[in-house]
């Protein structure tokens, strides 16, 4: 049954269209503001050291085809040698930093306000669209849904007949909150602090970096084979160097 | 819409594709922000023409389709001096584009179905 309920123009001028643009302005704000209480980190020269020999690895194991043998050879023994390779850990060493990194008061409270500033504004929002803009149907999505959504997007409306598409105004602001992050990687260009799922997986991510994946690449240059991709290069630069002095 | 920084990528290799990666990850950008403005239109067009359920799925396909087909003729038909593999120019971004998309089709929808 599709019952065509018509919302008032009071719903879309006092409900909707402020929501929306509540969210647009407060996504803004956090992102200046966020801007302007970012301390600089002082850099920890350990942490950076084992960052760019990282790099480094991973740059020999993607460039391995382009140099000899030999010379792939007494490098990555550079790498993984167990005595004194860069890349050997010893066991009690690693999960030293791990620990120091999470009880360090700078770092830990620089990913306290990275959180607060996150949570906090959606928060409020969320209660403020609770308070206000609760017990009515709010929107229409348009597509079908089952009947399994309805405790889900019809929070505050209590009738049990009303089609599952018409939903409250609380799935409008989720709704709100997914489909505006596109726009705001529009406006706002990058590293803007609404995008809240990827720095939370960046945050995961974090406290393993230096020590997990310094084994990480020893592994990986362990594993892999040289694949010496320029065998007849210097025949090859010869035809190119007679086609050019011959033309 | 693309900028002008897709330049070419190709090393001098001609056997072994090499890519230079900061410019990969440029192009990348490139293409998700196309997509997502795209996205941001389709939804806008089929909420004012009123097409929901699948029709509206519908459209956002072949929005991207048209996004991709534009994309290509931009980079002169040649994807391969510019991404690594067609996959990345036909279908990345798809699904946060089709987020996007269907928040705009609900927010014209809404907006204009109470009037």
């Amino acid at each position: 049954m599709a019952e065509e309920l018509v919302l008032d123009t009071a719903i879309r001028d006092w409900v909707l269209i402020p929501l929306s643009i509540v969210m647009v302005l407060i996504g803004i704000l956090r992102y200046f503001v966020s801007k302007l209480m970012r301390t600089t980190q002082s850099p920890d020269a350990k942490i950076i050291k084992e960052g760019q020999v990282v790099i480094r690895a991973r740059n020999l194991r993607a460039a391995a085809g382009f140099i000899p043998l030999k010379a792939f050879r007494v490098r990555k023994v550079y790498y993984t040698n167990e005595e004194n390779g860069l890349l050997h850990v010893p066991k009690g060493q690693a999960q030293n930093p791990q620990a120091q990194m999470f009880s360090d008061p700078n770092m830990a409270m620089d990913m306290m306000k990275k959180n607060l500033s996150m949570i906090i504004p959606q928060t409020l929002t969320f209660a403020w669209v609770n308070f206000f803009f609760s017990g009515f149907v709010a929107a229409k999505i348009p597509f079908p849904l089952t009947q399994r959504f309805r405790s889900m997007l019809q929070n505050g409306i209590d009738l049990s007949t009303v089609d599952v598409s018409y939903v409250s105004s609380r799935s409008w602001y989720f709704l709100n909150l997914f489909g505006l992050r596109g726009l705001f990687s529009l406006i706002l260009g990058e590293e803007n602090a609404t995008d809240d799922t990827q720095r939370m997986m960046q945050m995961s991510g974090f406290g393993f970096d230096p020590s997990k994946s310094l084994g990480a690449e020893k592994d990986g240059l362990d594993i892999v084979q040289h694949d010496w991709v320029l065998p007849k290069f210097e025949q090859r630069a010869q035809a190119v160097l007679r086609k050019r002095l011959s033309s | 819409m693309a900028s002008h920084d897709e330049s070419g990528k190709k090393s001098n290799e001609n056997e072994v594709p090499t890519f230079n990666a900061e410019n990969l990850q440029s192009n990348m950008k490139v293409v998700y922000y196309c997509r997502t403005f795209m996205s941001i239109i389709g939804g806008v067009i089929a909420g004012i023409c009123g097409f929901t359920g699948l029709m509206g799925f519908v459209v956002y396909v072949l929005v991207m389709a048209i996004t991709s087909v534009c994309l290509t003729a931009r980079a002169g038909f040649s994807i391969h001096s510019y991404f690594d593999s067609w996959n990345r120019v036909l279908l990345d971004g798809f699904l946060g584009g089709l987020l996007v998309n269907v928040y705009f089709v609900c927010a014209v929808l809404d907006v204009s179905f109470c009037a």
